[in-house]
């Protein structure tokens, strides 16, 4: 037998129950444009039924949870991707800069100041006694050095920017690490109860998105709720409420340039287990392709200054007598130079093949530009120039394009996620009005079972 | 299957397209500015590397047209002093015949003498004509006056120690040059150390080939060839590796400079001599033998002088030689500036050909420029009325 106050008690979950659904619907109104939200939606149950007689009856509503619209593969997949992204953003960025430190599009590059080396050579040859001619090769050797000096400088503040940024991310991560541990133990506080923390829990997939972003990681979810996090090879970053921070160490035997260690274990590099996300491009950056273009850059140097000098050496200068080295023997591009005693006396430039002075040494270097003395014998410097630079374009495009993929494949998992996890307007309408029509119905059949109260007291009088 | 749609899917991929478009419409815009299709290495990595060698075989094109020109100033001067020798030469021949027959008398012959001198003052000075600072005749030895008034017998200059020396001794030459033409003798020790046990190599083209290791006599005394030797006296200081010591031996005769011939690269890999030296042309030095231009004429005026008819008849035929010597050398002159045009025009039609390679690849291709770059303005106006529309339709608008 159903009665009147049951009736009345359902109406009032009736109402009580639509009342939420329209809070739940007004927070997912309210962040519509928040980062990393996770729309909420109420789900209503029934409270059961009672026997009345022969059939059963509803007895109310209850809203039973109120559920975080969330995938978990989807996630993997975001976070995955933050890493690729992360890796080849940082790279393009980086050697952004390489290729505009190999720009020749408007010359003054390497390439024309070698020309330009050449062919001074090739006019103090027509002209071996002329001090015009010999200073005007001085000071185009000079341009070439240190065109040779920049470059080499350039590229390696490129390497010592990627450490600086390389020391500040670890720095950051850190602080991440940290903040990932509080929230697991505050998503375990809220959790334990049976509540779920869905924003918390929004932060620290945000979080979890950042930091894979930076690092190479992989992590689990535990029963518990917390999220533990892990460098690829299985050394753990976070457990629970516990953070392992890491640090940075100079390594002397890699130009100072710092290690990236565990905080607890400072005698082991851990460079080589990261092999995605910005550190690890960084890495690559400063390890590999960079020191790569400065190897290039240092043989293209000791190659020309050995092939000049000694070809200089066989000659003999204004005064008859042999040639000294035309470039002071260095170790690279870097330190680069035009010989003192040159630089002092440009009579000491070895042009002749003679002691009474022809031209011939000087057109004999100036040839030097179509020997093969570059990567045993096979290339002549202008053409190794070009192709390192052919190299730095070839790695540039790579990264950009690499980075324009990921980036899009990218954009297409969020955009799944957010299709998923985001706040729909019209959808958050349509709800809104659903639950107004139910609340409405609930407060309709609260009047009548109000009336059919007055009903039952006049029946009574 | 439908899709959820929410308002930030919507703004982001208008964000995204926005961004995408307008990366590719100023890419465009920076193409059309520079008018070039590669602005930095990434642009085209193979192509920038191609660009930069023709740049450098441009360069190098332009450096030998520029060797070309100086070769050719070289040889038209040249030719032009040649040409002026070859008349004055005539002139003398004529004088020769004249006064060598039986109308001419003492008297003519005094003043055919006395001008005879000022052509041979006019003959020397063209043998020793400049080009800007450069002798034209003296071979390589371009800063030497080439000619001198008077003849000289064979002769050898003292030692010239090299200035980074480490002996300190002192050097000497000895004997007597018999050698036919003009010589720079250079020693160079190989390795150092005392008399006897130091070594040298002996060069007698200035330094350009060198002989065999021998090792320095105990005496100090280096034959230098051709009767001539150099004698030197030990100092404090050993012989060094390094050490040099250059000597400058003369034939008899009015010639100071060389036989070597100036050369330059005028096309790649292309290294040609230009111009004649002075001993090829005016003496009977060295391997292409000839006549002795001014031991002729000081004979002739002595025979003018002597009122010597078969004296100066016999002057006739190295008269002739010397006309055929120089007429040979003017045609010479002629032909190496026939050899450097076609050179030159090889090195034009590569600059041509290297220059629209080059082009090809760096150019800019204008119509495609502006076609893409329409279109592109168009799907940026697209995004753009797009992302204004974006915010207008709501569900707001219909329920109330």
């Amino acid at each position: 037998m159903s009665d009147l106050f049951q009736i009345m008690n359902t109406t009032k979950q009736a109402i009580l129950s639509h009342t939420t659904a329209i809070s739940v619907t007004s927070g997912n109104i309210a962040n519509v444009n928040t980062e990393g939200y996770s729309r909420l939606r109420p789900v209503f149950g029934s409270k059961g039924t009672i026997s009345a007689g022969a059939v059963d009856i509803e007895v109310g509503v209850e809203i039973s949870t109120i559920e975080r619209i969330y995938n978990r593969y989807l996630e993997t997949q975001v976070v995955e991707q933050a890493q690729d992204v992360g890796y080849n953003q940082v790279q393009s960025d980086l050697l952004g800069q390489v290729d505009g430190i190999f720009d020749e599009s408007d010359g003054g590059g390497i390439n024309e100041l070698m020309s330009a080396f050449w062919n001074a050579w090739s006019d103090l040859s027509a002209s071996p006694e002329g001090y015009e001619e010999r200073d005007a090769l001085v000071s185009a050797a000079r341009n070439l050095t240190q065109a040779f000096q920049e470059r080499s400088r350039e590229l390696t503040d490129v390497q010592a920017d990627a450490n600086e940024t390389l020391a500040s991310d670890i720095e950051s991560l850190n602080g991440y690490l940290r903040e990932m541990a509080d929230l697991n133990d505050k998503i375990v506080e809220v959790e334990i109860t049976g509540g779920t923390a869905s924003d918390l829990r929004d932060k620290r997939s945000t979080l979890l998105k950042t930091m894979s972003g930076m690092i190479e990681l992989d992590y689990y979810e535990a029963s518990d709720g917390s999220l533990s996090v892990f460098l690829s090879d299985g050394r753990s970053l976070v457990e629970g409420g516990v953070s392992h921070a890491l640090d940075v160490v100079v390594n002397p035997s890699n130009g100072n340039y710092y290690d990236i260690v565990f905080e607890s274990d400072p005698g082991t590099a851990i460079n080589d287990r990261i092999h995605s996300g910005q550190i690890a491009g960084l890495l690559s950056v400063r390890d590999d392709l960079i020191p790569g273009y400065l190897s290039d850059l240092d043989d293209l140097a000791n190659n020309l200054v050995s092939a000049v000098n000694s070809r200089h050496g066989q000659g003999f200068d204004l005064n008859g007598d042999s040639g000294g080295n035309f470039f002071s023997v260095g170790s690279g591009a870097r330190d680069m130079e035009v010989d003192a005693a040159i630089l002092a006396d440009s009579g000491k430039i070895a042009a002749a093949t003679t002691v009474d002075g022809n031209g011939d040494n000087a057109l004999g270097i100036s040839q030097i530009q179509d020997s093969l003395i570059m990567k045993g014998n096979t290339l002549t410097v202008g053409s190794f120039y070009s192709s390192l630079v052919s190299r730095v374009g070839g790695d540039v495009q790579n990264a950009s394009r690499s980075l324009e993929h990921q980036t899009l494949i990218q954009e297409q998992y969020e955009t799944s996620m957010e299709s998923l996890s985001g706040v729909s307007l019209d959808e958050e309408m349509m709800n809104l009005i659903r639950y107004q029509m139910g609340y409405n119905a609930a407060g309709k059949l609260c009047a009548v079972v109000s009336e059919m109260m007055d009903t039952l007291i006049a029946l009574g009088e | 299957m439908i899709t959820r749609v929410t308002e930030k899917i919507k703004f982001d991929l208008v964000n995204s397209s926005l961004f995408r478009v307008q990366d590719q419409y100023t890419e465009l815009i920076e193409k059309a500015s520079s008018m070039k299709e590669v602005n930095r290495p990434s642009d085209d990595p193979l192509g920038t590397g191609k660009i930069l060698d023709y740049r450098s075989s441009l360069s190098y094109i332009e450096q030998c047209d520029g060797n070309i020109s100086t070769a050719r100033s070289w040889l038209t001067v040249t030719e032009s002093k040649l040409t002026s020798v070859y008349d004055i030469l005539v002139e003398i021949k004529e004088t020769a015949l004249s006064q060598g027959s039986d109308t001419a008398s003492a008297e003519t012959r005094q003043i055919a003498a006395a001008s005879l001198e000022t052509l041979i003052d006019e003959l020397r000075s063209l043998a020793n004509s400049k080009l800007g600072d450069r002798y034209l005749f003296s071979g390589t030895r371009t800063d030497t006056e080439p000619f001198s008034e008077t003849a000289s017998p064979a002769r050898a200059d003292a030692p010239v120690a090299g200035s980074g020396n480490a002996f300190d001794g002192t050097a000497a030459t000895g004997g007597s040059y018999t050698g036919d033409a003009n010589r720079t003798c250079v020693v160079k020790i190989v390795s150092g150390g005392a008399f006897g046990t130091a070594t040298y190599q002996l060069s007698s083209d200035g330094g350009k080939t060198w002989g065999t290791d021998t090792a320095v006599p105990g005496t100090g005394v280096i034959s230098l060839g051709d009767g001539l030797d150099m004698t030197l006296t030990a100092g404090t200081a050993d012989l060094a590796a390094g050490d040099l010591f250059t000597v400058r031996a003369y034939a008899e005769g009015y010639y100071n400079g060389n036989g070597e011939a100036l050369s330059l690269e005028m096309a790649k890999g292309v290294v040609l001599e230009y111009g004649v030296s002075g001993e090829d042309v005016f003496t009977a030095q060295g391997a292409s033998g000839g006549t002795d231009l001014f031991a002729m004429l000081e004979d002739l005026k002595t025979a003018l002088e002597g009122d010597d008819a078969d004296g100066i008849l016999a002057q006739l035929d190295t008269i002739n030689g010397s006309i055929a010597s120089v007429s040979r050398y003017t045609a010479k002159c002629g032909s190496l500036s026939n050899n450097l045009d076609i050179l030159e025009q090889g090195n034009e039609e590569l600059d041509l050909r290297i220059t629209e390679l080059c082009s090809e690849i760096e150019d800019a291709d204008m119509t495609k420029l502006i076609t893409d770059y329409s279109a592109k303005e168009i799907a940026l106006q697209a995004c753009y009325e797009m992302s204004s529309r974006l915010g207008s339709l709501s569900i707001l608008d219909y329920i109330g």
